[in-house]
């Protein structure tokens, strides 16, 4: 066999494998939808997922906003020179902070950690047979699994993200106005009230955010529930489901923001 | 009654099931033994739809299971109780909430009520209550087995599947598994279907008999019409020893 028919049917092989993973993956967001109207039979597991979603996010996003603020104010004042009044910086970095760095930077932290572990968490229910025995019990794997999970990205992401940006601003508030005083109390409010439009409110802490949590939660159990080949196969499935739905997450960033903004 | 019509299976162009024609009577405990290798997990998974058969029909009582949409056979599951080669216990679910899933997503009892049944099915396995708190990792494999073996005790099923339920237990342990069988079938009155390479056990609990090779049946009958020669035949390109 030549060497460029070798290639042509590994990249063919390849395409294959991607549309078809492109078809699964939405066939599995419209069973997921299909399922939302079982959700008071599914209740239970939908606020253990809320709750699990809550407890392993909220660590990380306190560490993640304290330092996302701190970062963005160290940065603003850098860039910042003798030109520009000071309040006009604070809204610059009110806004990149509520509408850009918190909600991405979240995002793909919550994509390695709640990805991985879903993908985990599914993978070794479905190569032990759990998932099978759900079915057994008359009970939908979609229903049981992942609906609750995707439900609690939806819900869950905007909450900790708009807990997040309070906590970014109020750390860039602390710092700037409190900590060194390079801008007064009253001047730092100003620079919140600049040009200030609700709608980017919403973007940035529920449109972008609800989107991030239904890929991590979506792919994460997409990986999940196709797994195959044993503990090397959750070790991949884990790493695929990351890796996805961080791409995913900076593609939807930018085509989010082109379309509503 | 379930009928089996000319069911067929593929994997990656293997034929492991070869058009498969079998009646399963009520009440009846069909054995379906042969060496590993020869179809019969895939069988019975596609009996309850856990693989999907290529073609042919399934019927549970008249009804057609195959062309079901899968969400409504997967409510039509609460007839079918399955006990996994693995046991399949959930791993983050300490044993009571296992035994107590199926109730509480399926019955109107109360808290005590089911814990009552859950009692009731811990005991029916003969372990003691001092079980119900501890987590699958921290279980013997004969008491995971006997605790695959209460949760389908729980459900109450018409029919129940066992996939290869000695595996891997010791002699003491497979002992109770088949007064278990039997003592399931009383309590029940399911349908059960098992399958098995353990002649033991087939000729413990069996009312019938099949024997599969290569993704078809070579024998149908009763446990006394088997020969050895059949076992012999049977077993002879296989890995166990008769």
């Amino acid at each position: 066999m030549t060497r460029s028919r070798i290639f042509l049917e590994h990249l063919g092989d390849r395409t294959i494998d991607f549309f078809t993973a492109v078809y699964e993956a939405w066939q599995l967001t419209l069973d997921t939808i299909q399922a939302l109207p079982q959700i008071w039979f599914y209740r239970r597991q939908v606020s253990e997922q809320i709750y699990v979603f809550l407890v392993k996010t909220l660590p990380i996003a306190i560490v993640i906003s304290v330092f996302v603020g701190l970062g963005a104010m160290i940065q603003g004042q850098y860039q910042s020179s003798a030109l520009i009044p000071r309040t006009y910086v604070i809204n610059v970095i009110f806004k990149s902070t509520i509408i850009e760095l918190c909600p991405i930077i979240l995002s793909l932290v919550l994509a390695g950690k709640l990805g991985a572990s879903l993908a985990a968490e599914l993978g070794s229910m479905k190569i032990s047979e759990q998932v099978e025995a759900l079915e057994t019990m008359s009970l939908d794997p979609v229903g049981f699994l992942v609906m609750p999970r995707v439900l609690a990205g939806v819900v869950m992401l905007p909450v900790i993200t708009i807990f997040a940006n309070l906590l970014a601003m109020f750390t860039v508030f602390f710092i700037a106005s409190i900590a060194t005083g390079w801008i007064s109390p009253k001047e730092f409010v100003v620079g919140l009230h600049m040009n200030y439009r609700v709608f980017e409110f919403y973007f940035g802490n529920l449109i972008k955010p609800a989107f991030n949590g239904f890929f991590i939660a979506l792919v994460g159990s997409y990986f999940g529930k196709r797994t195959h080949g044993g503990a090397l196969g959750v070790g991949r499935a884990s790493t695929n489901a990351v890796v996805t739905a961080a791409i995913l997450i900076v593609f939807f960033d930018y085509y989010l923001a082109r379309i509503l903004l | 009654m379930i009928e089996v019509r000319n069911l067929t299976k593929h994997f990656n162009g293997m034929t492991v099931l070869k058009g498969i024609n079998l009646d399963i009577k009520d009440n009846d405990t069909l054995v379906i033994l042969g060496p590993s290798g020869q179809g019969k997990t895939v069988f019975i998974k596609s009996l309850v739809r856990l693989v999907e058969p290529d073609s042919g029909i399934v019927r549970y009582d008249g009804v057609d299971v195959l062309s079901m949409p899968k969400r409504k056979f997967i409510a039509f599951q609460k007839k079918i109780a399955f006990v996994f080669q693995d046991n399949a216990l959930f791993d983050y679910l300490n044993v009571r909430d296992n035994l107590s899933l199926y109730l509480r997503m399926h019955s109107q009892l109360s808290e005590e009520e089911i814990f009552q049944e859950v009692l009731n099915a811990v005991q029916f396995v003969r372990l003691d209550r001092g079980v119900l708190d501890k987590f699958p990792e921290e279980l013997s494999g004969g008491m995971m087995k006997r605790i695959a073996i209460a949760r389908a005790m729980v459900q109450q099923p018409c029919y129940i599947f066992y996939d290869e339920p000695t595996m891997g237990l010791d002699e003491a342990n497979v002992e109770m598994v088949v007064e278990l069988i039997h003592k399931f079938k009383k309590r029940v009155c399911a349908t059960a279907v098992i399958v098995t390479h353990d002649i033991h056990l087939m000729r413990a609990v069996s009312d019938r008999v099949v024997l599969l090779k290569e993704g078809q049946i070579e024998f149908v009958g009763s446990k006394e019409e088997i020969t050895e020669n059949a076992l012999h035949t049977l077993y002879r390109t296989g890995v166990e020893d008769v």
